[in-house]
């Protein structure tokens, strides 16, 4: 009956029920599932009124999706009901070049936006490492991040409007330079709880005229970390200051044959864009701090292609982890960007504890930690294990004032861990908003809140 | 309980709202009173100022982030910073007075914002007091958090109508290395060419300005001739660089001259960014309309247009760079403001529909529309104050659409 009536209303070729279509919709990137009851493929706005109409009469949550990217269960139908796949809304609508500024559809891949505005002379600025597969709506979802968040900022930072299905099914827009509430802010990273976006208005850069990587390798993450906060302490805040340790250093040179030196325990991708005239210089003061603080090589790319390739492997250095580990848990924890050294010294002790392997590429300016758990899934006490680490990470990095996830998200992953992080009063603050958006929990059930945190929920 | 409270902490304040929650009693929330003449008056018994909430409450040199009470005022955070060589680009009137969480609470975006963020783009944390008396904190002290909502960017912007900001967390930014400042007459015909090389040269100016009158406010040209303010900042390299294609940009454009700002670039940019309140005794009112920097110059003329046509003097102080078109109208004889500005705001809010008040005199203010046309998503927001303050005792009536 549910699936009928959304044929009816969006096109039979719109609506998927069959078992096998379903499948491929129960999961993201995460270890869970859930198989929905339906997938709707809307093609407009209007179609998504339609949708999110329907499922609320029929009693059935709404959980919108973009590629499947995301790694904490975000976009899984924990509820079963039906899961909006922006699949057919995947294109830039409007782009204003004088203004810096696109209008985009949800299910947009975030590198063909950046790809779209090239010959303009702009860029989007946020670029998580899944970006060839990733879309803008889950971008905005997640509040996405990227190496480059550290000029950049985050995906909040280059949202300037919305237009979204609320949970009547009816359209409304919202928009930085209107009057009122920042609605737009309260969205972005509210990962589909609070309402469906059907276009986003986009902040475009200008491509900076000059751009220059650096690769500096340490003998151990301690001399790393130290130069990055001389880096940052020093007044410079890089584009891009990337860390890897050297089981990943290994792992990558392995994948990417990038001429990284094999030897080395710590490695800093450090990315510079702004002004040629102030490049030299710049490149100057890098390459002094690194070696005052032990860098064994330096190495500074010569070509856009040296860039790039690079580039490619640092967002590759997850996939290629393939090789030396038949499964792999990511996590995602945010430090004050100081605590990192004793950050990492926790994650090893932890991973030596539960005889893990832990491998380490994050963004070491913003704090922004990854480790990633290696292990085999057919190992009952690996997987138990498993579990365990990436829980004494997050209470971890909650104890050294930092907080449970720092691009990721929440989703289903990391809700009964929130309040290690907020108390009820700043929960109930949350709820609130939540109410106000979506007072019957419609929107992607089961995700963010602690299990019960809606039910104890005392009304005045 | 009437008058003025200046609570010592914020769960003193909390504690006020508490009380006048329960007795349903309106409070009108105050930091340095500076942009005080935005939005519509309120009326109330008790007025909380955050005057005593004025201390660092942190500073992470090597983490680039900072905590501050919010009635510390915008110029003692920037001191603070200024020593550890960093900076938060709040670019709001009247810096001496004021404060972190008055700025933040009107969501003022300075001239800046197009090259360093809005401010809301360096809220990373914050401390807010419900109306209920509930003090609750949202994000941290990390640069990146994802970590539930970010209820912050709700309170930014929300004029103290949802709850009151006591203190806010950021992060912080290496200071441009010296700036410097360029006065350039603007002949006429050369208006729009001068304005679209400012958007579009490389070597971007951290502030533009077209201003016309203004005189007593911002120095430098001679009183009411069209002129522009630009504010280069970065690496000394950057700044000659930045002058050499400055000069031949406006040069093209047909601009003649360029004097550089002798006394304190910084200076005279912060008294451009006090001329945005700045009012002539009780006979002018101040609007912003916000827009494509694009369509800016017009926007700004057809707002001096209606100025003339009422035959109000206009001042104009337009943000090229970020599409803040800014108009001060007054007239030399009180009795002719006050016959004229009632008219005068509706034949603007005809012509330009989100124009926003932003200082006036108090005879004319309660008749002025201080939003302009509601934004399209009211309807939530007013759902939003009600779950929020469900006895309407936050600044009842500050806001757009009656909030």
């Amino acid at each position: 009956m549910f699936a009928e009536r959304l044929a009816d209303a969006i096109g039979a070729d719109a609506v998927k029920t069959a078992p096998e279509d379903l499948a491929v919709y129960a999961f993201d990137a995460y270890s869970e599932s859930a198989v929905p009851r339906a997938v709707a493929l809307p093609a407009s706005a209007r179609d998504v009124a339609a949708i999110v109409r329907i499922a609320r009469e029929c009693g059935e949550p709404i959980v919108a999706r973009g590629a499947g990217t995301g790694l904490c269960g975000g976009a899984i139908p924990a509820r079963g009901g039906v899961v909006v796949s922006f699949a057919r809304m995947n294109r830039m609508l409007e782009l204003d070049v004088r203004n810096r500024r696109a209008r985009v559809q949800p299910g947009l891949i975030n590198l063909d936006l950046s790809k779209n505005v090239a010959t303009a002379g702009l860029f989007y600025a946020p670029d998580p490492s899944s970006q060839k597969a990733c879309t803008i709506g889950g971008n905005i979802g997640t509040n996405a991040g990227g190496p480059h968040c550290l000029t950049y900022g985050t995906t909040v930072n280059h949202v300037l409007g919305l237009e979204v299905v609320d949970e009547r099914g009816e359209v409304y827009t919202t928009s930085l330079g209107d009057s009122g509430y920042d609605l737009t802010g309260a969205l972005v990273g509210s990962e589909g709880t609070l309402g469906i976006v059907t276009s986003a208005w986009v902040r475009l850069l200008r491509v900076p005229e000059a751009t220059r990587v650096w690769v500096a390798t340490f003998a151990d993450v301690e001399a790393a970390s130290e130069a990055v906060s001389a880096i940052v302490g020093h007044g410079i805040v890089p584009t891009a200051l990337e860390m890897m340790d050297g089981l990943m250093i290994r792992t990558v040179e392995a994948a990417f044959h990038s001429g990284f030196p094999t030897d080395a325990e710590a490695l800093l991708l450090i990315e510079n864009a702004g002004y040629e005239d102030d490049m030299d210089a710049c490149e100057h003061a890098i390459e002094k701090i690194c070696k005052e603080t032990g860098a064994l090589t330096w190495r500074a790319a010569k070509s856009q292609a040296e860039r790039d390739g690079l580039w490619a492997a640092r967002k590759g250095a997850f996939g290629a982890a393939g090789r030396i580990a038949p499964n792999t848990y990511l996590q995602d924890v945010v430090v004050p960007r100081t605590k990192l050294p004793q950050m990492l010294r926790l994650v090893d002790d932890a991973a030596a504890k539960h005889e893990l392997t832990i491998g380490n590429v994050f963004h070491a300016g913003d704090g922004n930690l990854h480790p990633l758990i290696m292990y085999d899934k057919r190992d009952k006490r690996q997987v138990a294990s498993v579990v365990e680490v990436g829980d004494e990470i997050l209470s971890a990095a909650v104890d050294l004032g930092g907080t449970i996830s720092g691009e990721h998200g929440i989703g289903y992953e990391k809700r009964d861990t929130l309040a290690r992080v907020y108390d009820d009063a700043d929960l109930d603050t949350m709820l609130r908003l939540r109410d106000v958006f979506d007072a019957s929990r419609h929107f992607n059930p089961d995700k963010i809140f602690p299990r019960g945190a809606s039910c104890v929920e005392v009304r005045a | 309980m009437t008058g003025r409270a200046t609570p010592a902490d914020a769960e003193e304040l909390a504690g006020l709202l508490a009380a006048c929650d329960r007795e349903r009693r309106a409070v009108a929330v105050e930091g340095g009173g500076t942009l005080a003449g935005m939005g519509a008056a309120v009326e109330s018994a008790i007025t909380i100022v955050t005057s005593k909430l004025n201390a660092m409450i942190a500073h992470e040199r090597a983490d680039l982030t900072a905590s501050a009470q919010a009635g510390m005022t915008l110029h003692a955070f920037g001191k603070a910073l200024a020593k550890a060589g960093q900076f938060v680009p709040l670019d709001a009137p009247v810096r001496k007075h004021a404060t972190i969480g008055g700025t933040l609470a009107a969501g003022w975006g300075g001239p800046r914002r197009h090259l360093y963020g809005r401010p809301r783009d360096f809220v990373i944390g914050s401390g807010v007091a419900l109306a209920d008396g509930t003090i609750a904190k949202a994000g941290g002290m990390v640069v990146k958090n994802v970590t539930g909502y970010d209820m912050s960017k709700l309170y930014i912007g929300s004029f103290g109508t949802l709850g009151v900001l006591v203190s806010a967390n950021f992060k912080t930014l290496p200071s441009p290395k010296a700036a410097r400042a360029f006065h350039h007459p603007l002949p006429l015909g050369s208006r729009s060419r001068a304005i679209a090389q400012l958007q579009t040269m490389v070597a971007t100016p951290a502030a533009a300005f077209w201003i016309e009158g203004f005189a007593k406010e911002i120095a430098g040209a001679d009183a009411d001739d069209g002129r522009l303010f630009v504010l280069m900042e970065g690496s000394e390299a950057f700044l000659d660089r930045a002058t050499r294609d400055l000069r031949s940009a406006l040069g093209r454009a047909g601009v003649p001259e360029t004097h550089v700002v002798d006394a304190g670039a910084r200076e005279a940019f912060e008294r451009t960014c006090d001329a945005y309140v700045a009012v002539v005794a009780d006979r002018s009112a101040t609007f912003r309309s916000l827009g494509d920097p694009t369509d800016v110059e017009e926007r700004a003329l057809t707002m001096r247009a209606v100025a003339h046509r009422f035959e109000l003097r206009a001042d104009l102080l337009v943000d090229v760079m970020n599409g803040d078109a800014v108009l001060r109208v007054s007239d030399a004889d009180a009795n002719a403001f006050a016959a004229k500005i009632r008219i005068f705001d509706g034949a603007l809010h005809d012509d330009i529909p989100v124009a926003q008040l932003l200082a006036s005199g108090s005879a004319a203010r309660p008749y002025l529309n201080a939003w302009g046309t509601p934004p399209p998503a009211i309807a939530a927001m007013r759902a939003l104050k009600e779950r929020f303050d469900p006895n309407g005792i936050l600044n009842p009536g500050r806001f757009v659409g009656g909030i």
